[in-house]
């Protein structure tokens, strides 16, 4: 009898929190939207609730914002989320049907289906005005049999290349590398005087894996066909001697220290001033970090930033990627016309000029009309490296919506607990599973 | 049981609430571990033992992600135990300003995990954090780690993480529980001439039993339960490293895999239910016989 009054709550205690642990799921639920009463003046008394990972939303779109709330009364509540949680937040609150009113996601047909299920939990803009404005490449990227669900804002030329501080490279006697073994001794001839050869910001768990995707035309170049038989179930990524060099060369530069002692703590906020202090030589990055770079450091000017293509597998075709992060219309928002609205104002001419003008992260977007301001050394980058091709991820199916697990798979394979080839075999298999979910029938 | 006060109807209205909102979710939580229930497909397809099959053949990560949290689990039961009890031990008596003390040692317990964890994470950094500062300040440069993103130190520095958090509220128990312990005990067999370890074997841990008992299931429970300190730290990183089962089940969640969510869930559930019956049926039977 009293073994039982013991026993018994305190079983029933262990059986209450594994029960509501199994039960339980979904986060809080914040959907601050406000009810929409139009107040005296005629403007709205609403906020839209915007949800990004960081480094989406720009500066200048903030203050755009500003002006936006200024002429209409609706309030743009913008939440940033840490790029290495942001997926599994965003995905999770559309599963749980909490969705923010706006939410930024990546772009590509796989992605925007699978991963955000965007014909159940996004709005049809199809029918805006802006879509025929926006660069045909980026809104195929944004579509969905036939709709239109996101908005796309980006410098989506400006891919992202390995920036290098040239006047490090002219005191070395350094020459730009065109291939990945010149990469290797440049890197090493840098190592020697003290300075950290690469900047890799690894924390963030997406960074990396540009360095694998990004040279992906060569591989299609190196392996004819690739993507094709990749998207037909043809081939698999473990099949594919380009993508395993390249991983395998990305290793070696990790184990050869080119990202220094603290890359898995490194993150990319902190980019250009580990490039501005002269510790690190080179990194991986938007183009448009070289004027941050020069605007910051009184040291360089932004002619003493080069540019080139990552050279693993001896690439030197400069990829084009025509998505970019993008906005959606969450389709439970209690505001979607209010969105629509907002999305209007920021692709009106002068306010996409106002973004190039004042954010030093932009050069150019992907609108026509807009002047644009691609420094010397970014031409002379598009005039050097004639040579263009897609990225893996926005032609090959079933990669985008696993970058941020491509990401950890690296990481271990850094680490040492898995191989090369044990990356591309976790490839196939996300892929798999991703394909038959969404019963393709190359995978039948 | 005959000698009960009230008859069993008047509990009926809170078994009612009970199993509407705690056994029921949890019985379809069991229901849909063996479907294919995803976020892709509306339709929802019995598919038997398939998850947990999957779980338990290896090829996947899960049996890693059940390793980290059993030796998570048995390493804080033990280390918030011992830890906890050394502290009520020397708290209990005899030492200048023991209120605050106590106060400093239960603070880090009413501080939200993601601030700490926040916090640590600064304080871990390998570069610019306090800790391997100080050792290099000190001329200890040598211990430095990288203790968040290295494979051998990442899981050990979470644990210690998650004791530094949590050690001071097990204190608080075991302290009202050492305190509830009768003086006169001490005293007789102080006269009869024990040592402080045959007062400690003979006295203290006998009649601490009950409250231990209370730590360890405690523990064990926010053991098995362990999601924070892991999200904030490292994500379950670097790789796979330090993943645990709830950081998987909230992956699966997130990424759609309801079905595969659930059957983790699922796993978890009888692995708390089978231990937590065995702790306390063991505990209860030891303070019994004592």
């Amino acid at each position: 009898m009293k073994k039982w009054t013991i026993v018994v709550p305190a079983a029933l205690l262990v059986m209450a929190s594994a029960l509501t642990a199994c039960g339980g799921g979904s986060g809080s639920g914040d959907n601050t939207a406000s009810e929409g009463a139009s107040n005296s003046s005629g403007k709205k008394n609403i906020t839209l609730t915007y949800m990004a990972s960081q480094g989406w939303i720009k500066d200048a779109e903030m203050e755009l914002a500003k002006k936006f709330e200024e002429e209409t009364g609706i309030k743009i509540d913008f939440q940033n989320v840490p790029s290495d949680q942001y997926f599994n937040v965003l995905k999770t609150k559309l599963n749980a049907g909490e969705g923010p009113d706006i939410f930024g996601g990546q772009s590509g047909y796989s992605e925007i289906t699978m991963n955000y299920n965007v014909e159940s939990n996004a709005v049809d803009l199809s029918d805006q005005e802006w879509v025929q404005r926006e660069d045909p490449l980026s809104v195929e990227q944004l579509t969905a049999n036939g709709k239109v669900y996101a908005l796309t804002i980006w410098d989506t030329y400006s891919s992202f290349v390995v920036a290098y501080n040239k006047k490090l490279f002219s005191q070395l006697n350094l020459d730009l590398p065109k291939t990945y073994e010149e990469f290797k001794n440049a890197a090493l001839t840098i190592q020697k005087t003290g300075v950290t050869p690469i900047y890799e910001p690894i924390a963030d768990g997406w960074h990396h894996v540009l360095w694998f995707a990004e040279p992906g035309p060569n591989y299609e170049k190196l392996e004819p066909n690739l993507y094709d038989d990749l998207n037909q179930n043809k081939k698999k990524f473990v099949d594919s001697q380009a993508m395993l060099d390249s991983l395998t060369q990305f290793k070696e530069m990790y184990d050869l220290g080119f990202f220094g002692d603290n890359v898995l703590s490194d993150t990319g906020s902190d980019t250009v001033a580990k490039l501005g202090s002269g510790q690190f030589a080179m990194s991986l990055v938007a183009q448009s970090v070289a004027q941050e770079w020069s605007d910051q450091y009184d040291d360089y000017e932004i002619e003493d930033i080069g540019f080139f293509p990552i050279p693993l597998t001896d690439n030197q075709i400069y990829y084009i990627n025509p998505g970019g992060p993008s906005k959606f219309i969450y389709s439970g928002s209690k505001h979607i016309e209010e969105a629509k609205q907002y999305f209007e104002f920021l692709t009106k001419q002068e306010n996409l000029q106002y973004m190039v003008d004042n954010d030093a992260t932009i050069s150019n977007l992907n609108f026509p009309g807009l002047n644009n301001k691609y420094t010397a050394e970014q031409q002379k980058l598009f005039d050097s490296y004639p040579e263009r091709g897609t990225d893996i991820q926005d032609y090959v199916n079933y990669v985008n919506p696993q970058w941020m697990d491509i990401g950890k798979d690296m990481v271990a394979m850094l680490a040492g607990v898995i191989e090369p080839i044990d990356v591309l075999k976790s490839i196939d298999e996300r892929r798999e599973s991703m394909a038959k979910v969404a019963q393709d029938s190359n995978w039948q | 049981m005959n000698r009960a006060m009230y008859p069993f109807y008047f509990a009926i209205a809170a078994l009612i609430v009970y199993s509407v909102f705690f056994v029921m979710p949890g019985l379809m939580g069991i229901y849909y571990s063996f479907t294919d229930w995803n976020s892709y497909s509306n339709e929802v397809h019995y598919i038997g033992f398939d998850n947990l099959a999957k779980i338990f053949d290896g090829q996947a990560k899960y049996l890693g992600y059940i390793k980290n949290t059993l030796v998570f689990m048995v390493a804080t039961v033990v280390l918030k135990t011992v830890l906890g009890m050394l502290f009520a031990m020397m708290l209990n008596d005899g030492i200048r300003a023991k209120g605050l003390h106590r106060v400093m040692l239960f603070m880090p317990s009413i501080i939200p995990m993601l601030v700490v964890g926040l916090i640590f994470k600064s304080i871990l950094n390998p570069a610019t954090g306090l800790l391997n500062e100080s050792l290099r300040t000190v001329g200890l440069e040598f211990m430095t780690q990288k203790w968040l993103t290295d494979l051998n130190w990442a899981f050990k520095s979470i644990i210690a993480v998650d004791v530094w958090k949590g050690v001071g509220y097990i204190m608080i128990i075991l302290l009202a529980g050492l305190q509830s312990i009768d003086k006169t005990y001490y005293e007789a067999a102080s006269i009869d001439g024990a040592n402080f370890w045959q007062k400690l074997l003979h006295i203290t841990l006998p009649l601490i039993i009950p409250a231990l008992m209370v730590t360890t299931v405690l523990n064990l429970l926010h053991g098995l339960k362990v999601f924070e300190v892991v999200y904030v730290l490292t994500n379950g990183g670097p790789g796979y490293a330090t993943d645990v089962m709830y950081t998987a089940i909230f992956k699966e969640f997130s990424t759609g895999n309801y079905g595969m969510g659930t059957a983790l869930s699922s796993v978890l559930f009888i692995v708390m239910t089978v231990l937590g019956y065995f702790v306390v049926r063991l505990m209860s039977r030891e303070g019994n016989e004592s």
